[in-house]
């Protein structure tokens, strides 16, 4: 008899495992595709390019060498009543855009990643969360296959425990004398993001509707120069709401450790879908 | 009538040929023993995952035949040289010299690498990445005019006729004819035999990660600025390229070792010289800085003796030069702090792999 009541609950769960396959069977599926690309102020972001810092606020001349991050629980989200319902399209992956102008064709292209297969139907927007969500940032690269995103020591910082969830790098022409420097003067910038705290959801509303069977792709584009914008006093001397880059090059320090916070932060509104 | 005979001529050469041939070029070899045993690898605590490609696991028999090879002169044309000259045990595995000098005494452009924890190394092999695999790496010193000068041609016979290797391949990989050695097997002995090269995970800084040991305060010092650990010394910017637990990310930069206003004036285009794209030019893959101290000289080619000049280069933000990495900068270091990084420097060493390699 004893045995017999263990054997219960076994044989209820093989009937809820049972369901549940069936039901994933029988639904008629979409496939959703996310397409990430870059601009600058609107024009098409390449590293190595030259940009205005910020066009028509400060001129110096700058150039980008690396701009990439983590993309992490990302959904489709549907109206039900008072809530949102949530249907992942995938759990964490890495976008880099820093294409070159030799590599013009793959920065045309953008970087596609494949997500779940989800119920076709309608929705009303996606969420994105950039950076990597907090249950997989207790783990560190070692625990990956070199094949995983989580196995990028160059995306791990020990010092905060935490993946680096974003990197911009490059160089500003303070100076002005038409050289990118690095030898003797400071003129490059490395804004490295990260912790938990930073991690920045994005929810975009709009009417999704996927046919059976379609493979979609959802375009959506970042603009790096919203990325610069500081509501911090303390870090834009300049007192026209931008990052003041000269004077706060990094994001090392304790102090800068705002500048990372808002960065971050800043993705949400740095990200738009496009058509 | 002529024809018949010259037909008939040419048929009893070619016969006394085959015949010749057959007897070390062509032997049975199914009678020697193969069992193949797997070889137990030890990766430290921390590091990344070993990888092996499906077909090429690592076997005892393997890693056996792959070391004699390794070791063995018979690799160059003049039997003079084999990988371990360049690659040496006790360097942690490479030469002394600034650039390698092949058996013809010709020098080539670049430093030889060390070889502890290449199976690691995921994103490509050599200083500018142009060899995707150990296995294929493998095939090209022995060609290598400026390495040793051989032919795979002329030497897989060799390896086919010797009185030892026969039996080694065998017991490798099973194979049943003194004909099936190739190059192809060769370099898949190698390759076991270069994968199992891995830190042990006793350096000091391992030791002091794991609580076993504590770093000098010059140590720790260096340890703080390497990695920007607190505000209290100036950051060092190195840990980006040169992070946990290989001290390298695997990655390739222009870390400002040459002035170069345009991608042109790179007198080794490095990565650029593979992809063919010009932003590319005079990148390099950062190497390891495990066994640093070990590897004087440093960079590509050698051009600094000392770790000191190293930090130097470091200090000043390197040379001014077409897409050099934003973390190359002025660091305002200190002599003291510099030589407090080379202090933390030298708890990189695993002395154990350098004095008790087999
Ligand atoms: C004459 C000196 C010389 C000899 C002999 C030599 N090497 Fe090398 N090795 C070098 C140099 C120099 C490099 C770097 C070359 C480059 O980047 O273009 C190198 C690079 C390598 C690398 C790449 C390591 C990395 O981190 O990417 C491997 C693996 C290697 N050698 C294995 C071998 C093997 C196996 C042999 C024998 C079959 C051998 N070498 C013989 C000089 C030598
Ligand atoms: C931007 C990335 C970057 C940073 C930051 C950096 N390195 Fe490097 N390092 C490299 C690259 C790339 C190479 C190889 C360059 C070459 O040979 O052309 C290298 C080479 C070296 C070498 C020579 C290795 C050898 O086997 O010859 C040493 C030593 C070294 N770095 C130490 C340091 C120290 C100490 C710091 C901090 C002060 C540092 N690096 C910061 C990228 C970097």
């Amino acid at each position: 008899m004893r045995k017999l009541l263990y054997l219960l609950p076994l044989s209820l769960l093989f009937f809820v495992t049972a369901c549940g396959d069936d039901d994933v069977q029988a639904e008629e599926t979409a496939e959703v595709n996310l397409n990430f690309k870059a601009t600058y102020d609107g024009d098409d972001f390449y590293t190595e390019n030259i940009y205005k810092l910020f066009e028509g606020v400060d001129d110096t001349d700058i150039k980008f060498s690396t701009f990439d991050f983590f993309i992490g629980n990302v959904s489709l989200i549907k109206n039900v009543g008072e809530e949102f319902e949530e249907t992942e399209l995938l759990e964490i992956d890495f976008v880099s855009l820093s294409f070159d102008p030799g590599q013009a064709a793959q920065a045309e292209a953008g970087v596609t990643i494949q997500g779940r297969k989800v119920p076709a139907g309608t929705y009303d927007g996606i969420k994105i969360g950039f950076g990597v969500p907090a249950d997989l940032n207790r783990t560190s690269p070692s625990e990956y296959g070199s094949g995983d995103v989580l196995s990028k020591t160059s995306h791990y910082w020990s010092g905060w425990d935490s993946y680096i969830f974003a990197k911009l790098e490059g160089l500003a022409d303070h100076n002005g004398n038409g050289v990118f420097e690095t030898s003797g003067v400071e003129e490059g910038f490395t804004y490295h993001m990260g912790t938990d705290e930073t991690f920045t959801e994005r929810t975009i509303f709009q009417t999704i509707t996927l046919e059976v069977d379609e493979e979609r792709t959802v375009n959506l584009n970042l603009d790096v120069r919203k990325l610069f914008r500081m509501t911090l006093s303390e870090y834009d001397q300049d007192d026209n709401d931008l990052l003041d880059v000269e004077d706060f090059p990094g994001t090392h320090t304790d102090a800068e450790l705002q500048i990372n916070k808002t960065m971050m932060n800043n993705f949400s509104d740095a990200v738009s879908l496009q058509e | 009538m002529k024809e018949l005979n010259t037909a008939l001529v040419v048929t009893l050469l070619l016969g006394l040929l085959v015949q010749c041939s057959t007897t070390p070029l062509d032997r049975d070899l199914s009678h020697l023993p193969y069992t193949p045993e797997p070889y137990e690898v030890k990766v430290p605590e921390g590091f990344p995952r070993l990888e092996v490609p499906e077909d090429n696991p690592i076997t005892k028999a393997g890693v056996a035949l792959g070391q004699k090879l390794f070791f063995d002169p018979i690799l160059s044309a003049d039997s003079t040289m084999s990988c371990v000259n360049c690659h040496l045990p006790y360097f942690a595995l490479t030469d002394v010299e600034a650039t390698s000098v092949g058996i013809d005494g010709l020098r080539g452009r670049r430093s030889s690498m060390s070889l502890l924890n290449v199976a690691f190394y995921n994103t490509g092999l050599f200083w500018d990445g142009r060899s995707p695999s150990l296995e294929a790496q493998a095939l090209e010193p022995v060609e290598d005019t400026l390495e040793l000068h051989h032919k795979w041609v002329d030497l897989v016979p060799q390896l086919r006729e010797h009185a030892e290797y026969p039996a080694l391949f065998r017991a490798a990989f099973g194979i049943q004819n003194t004909a099936e050695i190739n190059k192809e097997l060769a370099a898949k002995a190698i390759a076991q035999f270069e994968r199992v090269q891995i830190s042990d995970g006793r350096a000091k800084f391992d030791r002091v990660m794991q609580g076993e040991a504590t770093f000098t305060p010059d140590e720790a010092a260096g340890y703080d600025m390497f990695f920007d650990v607190t505000n209290e010394f100036p950051d060092a910017e190195c840990g980006h390229c040169h992070n946990v637990p290989l001290f390298t990310t695997n990655e390739y930069f222009n870390n400002g070792i040459t002035a170069a206003a345009t991608p042109e004036d790179f007198p080794d285009p490095g990565l650029g010289g593979v992809t063919g794209n010009p932003y590319d030019m005079g990148k390099f893959r950062a190497p390891s800085l495990r066994n640093i101290t070990l590897t004087a000289p440093y960079m590509h080619d050698g051009r600094f003796k000392t770790l000191s000049e190293v930090l130097d280069h470091y200090n000043q933000g390197g040379q001014t030069s077409a897409n050099v990495s934003p973390l190359i900068r002025p660091l305002k270091l200190s002599e003291v702090e510099k030589r407090q990084i080379i202090a933390f420097l030298h708890t990189l060493t695993d002395r154990k792999f350098v004095n008790h390699r087999r």
